[in-house]
């Protein structure tokens, strides 16, 4: 061990130096104690405190920088680049016959008598499944309403958006779907969007229908969770993805107790009109811990007895799901949408719902107005019932024309029985979606001519996960007399046959 | 940010040891640990040193590099939620001034005990040699 003794080193600067500079003796004295503090240090505490404060010196002048933020182009090349770019145009070119140019006109309320391009024709295109679009007694609500509140609300929940019919339409909603609580939104696109992202975040895992629809993708993209489909209503699929994610969360058991895993499934598919085979999905749950939510806004005021959706058609315990989501837009014929669920689980989203705390709320008129259709939905629930065979008759009725002629081969219907809204897709497409989709919109137009109103089921191209083929979509309502119904179903076999050929 | 204003950070983590007045508070705590262990008549000085730089260091670990995420929901999905502290400040900023401050504070704080657990005091000229 090198020792270093230097009590003797300091002595001729203390004595002459420091003393002729004028400096006074204590101060002179203090820096000698300091200086001799320790007169036998060993080397290397010596060495070890230089190298620590040199190690200061040098973090002190390290300079500022960012991790990601290096650019290895050099000045020039960066000017060549910019040079070199030419702006795309903001609009670009598309064809003539692009259906967004060429967009049907309605006047008038969408109600069962439809006047779309000044022609007046039997809707078979619109989601108003109860009829509550044109009811009087709706109407009447709303306008008292509108008298009352006015139009808009001019505000989020949060800041003085809030009226008695907000919390009157979630107190009825959660009564009628026998749940704790309710929360409103004031678009319906927006409510699943906004629930998804609300609970569902990073390094969660999501398991999802390939069938879900545009919204249920949006919120899926919101939440920058791991997201994970599975053939559509196969439960082999999913049981096959749940039991490979057990695995992995074996491997790794600290992480997959902070890691929230969901089902996201719709109880009525709008892209392809079947139901989600609820019950297995309840067994799936319980087996490997998942929570389910259920997005319903077909099937809400469609499916079950008094309208509550999949789960009394199912007969399956609606705490047994952990979210039900659903528009207003459909069957009840309002604006907005609704979640409902246990307290602890909607109260969530009065805080982290977007579309909630961020958004307008519903105007007031459209709140009482869904106040009143679900006042009819409850005093009468053989509402229901009654078009529930509606839908057997449309169904039997179009396969059964399609199944007498030999150009069964043309067109396959795509639904549930008792689904209100079919599609009709091409059973061989021609190859590319352009000409399948101007052939099915010639059939529209065959039967628009003839005063039925079909529509095309639309979808943004480039931006669905599973693009579901081109169809005509058929709703069938309650307001639909017989008559109609046979009107339509052989307006479409004359179109097929004289344009599919 | 400072603490306790209406602001628009999405993780408050990053900025909290920018706010005006922390290192303050941070030093002043380091010196309340050092008295209170002080106070306990059966440490010696220098064994006192000792814990305070071991009680420092070990927090600071704790706090700073073994906990992760934010006790709060940010808005941003949970970007941060596998980040310790550290890696949170400043956004991932390297050689930030708080970033600074913290590296040098243990490297002054064993400095300082090395060198004032030797009793010595500024106004009176005893010393003591200390091995």
């Amino acid at each position: 061990m090198l020792f270093i003794d230097y009590s003797s080193a300091f002595n001729t600067i203390i004595s002459t130096k420091l003393r002729t500079l004028g400096l006074n003796t204590s101060i002179c004295n203090w820096i000698l104690d300091f200086l001799m503090g320790s007169p036998q240090a060993p080397a290397y505490h010596l060495v070890l405190e230089g190298i620590l404060i040199l190690w200061i010196i040098r973090l002190l002048f390290s300079k500022t920088y960012k991790l990601q933020e290096r650019s290895d182009l050099t000045e020039k090349e960066k000017e060549d680049l910019i040079e070199e770019w030419q702006p795309e145009p903001l609009v670009p070119p598309m064809s003539k016959d692009h259906p967004s140019l060429n967009y049907d006109i309605v006047t008038g309320p969408p109600s069962h008598k439809i006047i779309v391009n000044g022609k007046e024709c039997i809707n078979f295109a619109s989601f108003n499944f109860l009829g509550f679009l044109d009811n009087e007694r709706v109407k009447q609500k709303a306008l008292t309403s509108l008298r009352r509140y006015g139009v808009g609300t001019c505000g989020p929940r949060g800041f003085y958006g809030t009226f008695d019919v907000h919390l009157e339409l979630e107190d009825r909603l959660a009564k009628f779907m026998k749940t704790e609580e309710a929360i409103i939104y004031s678009y319906g696109f927006a409510t699943i969007a906004s629930a998804i992202p609300a609970y569902s975040k990073r390094g969660d895992i999501v398991f999802v229908d390939e069938a879900a629809c545009f919204s249920i993708q949006k919120g899926l993209q919101a939440s920058r969770s791991f997201i994970k489909y599975f053939k559509h209503n196969d439960m082999e699929d999913l049981e096959r993805l749940l039991k490979e994610q057990e695995i992995e969360d074996q491997r790794n058991p600290r992480k997959a107790r902070v890691t929230r895993r969901f089902i996201i499934v719709e109880g009525l598919y709008i892209n392809t009109a079947d139901v989600c085979p609820l019950p297995d999905l309840v067994k799936l749950k319980y087996k490997y811990k998942v929570r389910i939510f259920l997005e319903e806004s077909m099937s809400f005021g469609v499916l079950g007895e008094h309208g509550r959706g999949v789960t009394e058609h199912f007969g399956v315990n609606i705490d047994d799901i952990d979210l039900i989501s659903a528009n207003m837009e459909n069957a009840v014929a309002s604006i907005g949408g609704f979640c409902c669920g246990r307290s602890f689980v909607i109260d969530h989203q009065r805080l982290s719902g977007q579309g909630y705390c961020f958004s307008a709320s519903l105007p007031p008129m459209l709140a009482a107005a869904a106040i009143e259709a679900l006042n009819i939905m409850e005093e009468d629930p053989v509402v229901i019932l009654i078009w529930f065979r509606f839908f057997i008759f449309m169904y039997d009725l179009v396969n059964k024309y399609f199944q007498i002629d030999s150009y069964s081969a043309v067109k396959s219907v795509i639904g549930e029985v008792y689904a209100p809204a079919l599609h009709l897709q091409l059973e061989r497409s021609s190859g590319s979606r352009d000409t399948d989709v101007r052939m099915l919109r010639s059939i529209v137009d065959y039967c628009l001519e003839r005063q039925i109103a079909l529509t095309l089921a639309r979808y943004l191209d480039k931006e669905e996960r599973f693009l579901p083929p081109p169809s005509i979509r058929v709703v069938v309502t309650i307001e639909q007399t017989e008559e109609d119904i046979e009107k339509a179903a052989s307006c479409i076999r004359e179109a097929a046959l004289a344009i599919l050929k | 940010m400072n603490v306790g204003v209406a602001h628009s950070e999405v993780n408050p983590n990053t900025r909290v040891m920018n706010s005006r007045g922390i290192w303050l508070t941070y030093a002043l705590g380091v010196g309340m640990l050092h008295i209170v262990l002080l106070s306990i008549p059966f440490f010696s000085v220098p064994v006192v040193w000792t814990l305070t730089n071991v009680i420092h260091n070990f927090g600071m670990y704790v706090f700073m590099h073994a906990v992760k995420g934010t006790p709060f929901e940010t808005p941003d999905q949970g970007k941060a939620r596998l980040l310790t502290h550290w890696e949170q400040l400043d956004y991932g900023v390297q050689f930030t001034s708080s970033r600074k401050f913290f590296t040098i504070s243990p490297i002054i704080l064993y400095v300082a005990s090395r060198h004032l657990e030797q009793e010595v005091t500024f106004l009176s000229i005893g010393f003591r040699y200390p091995f």
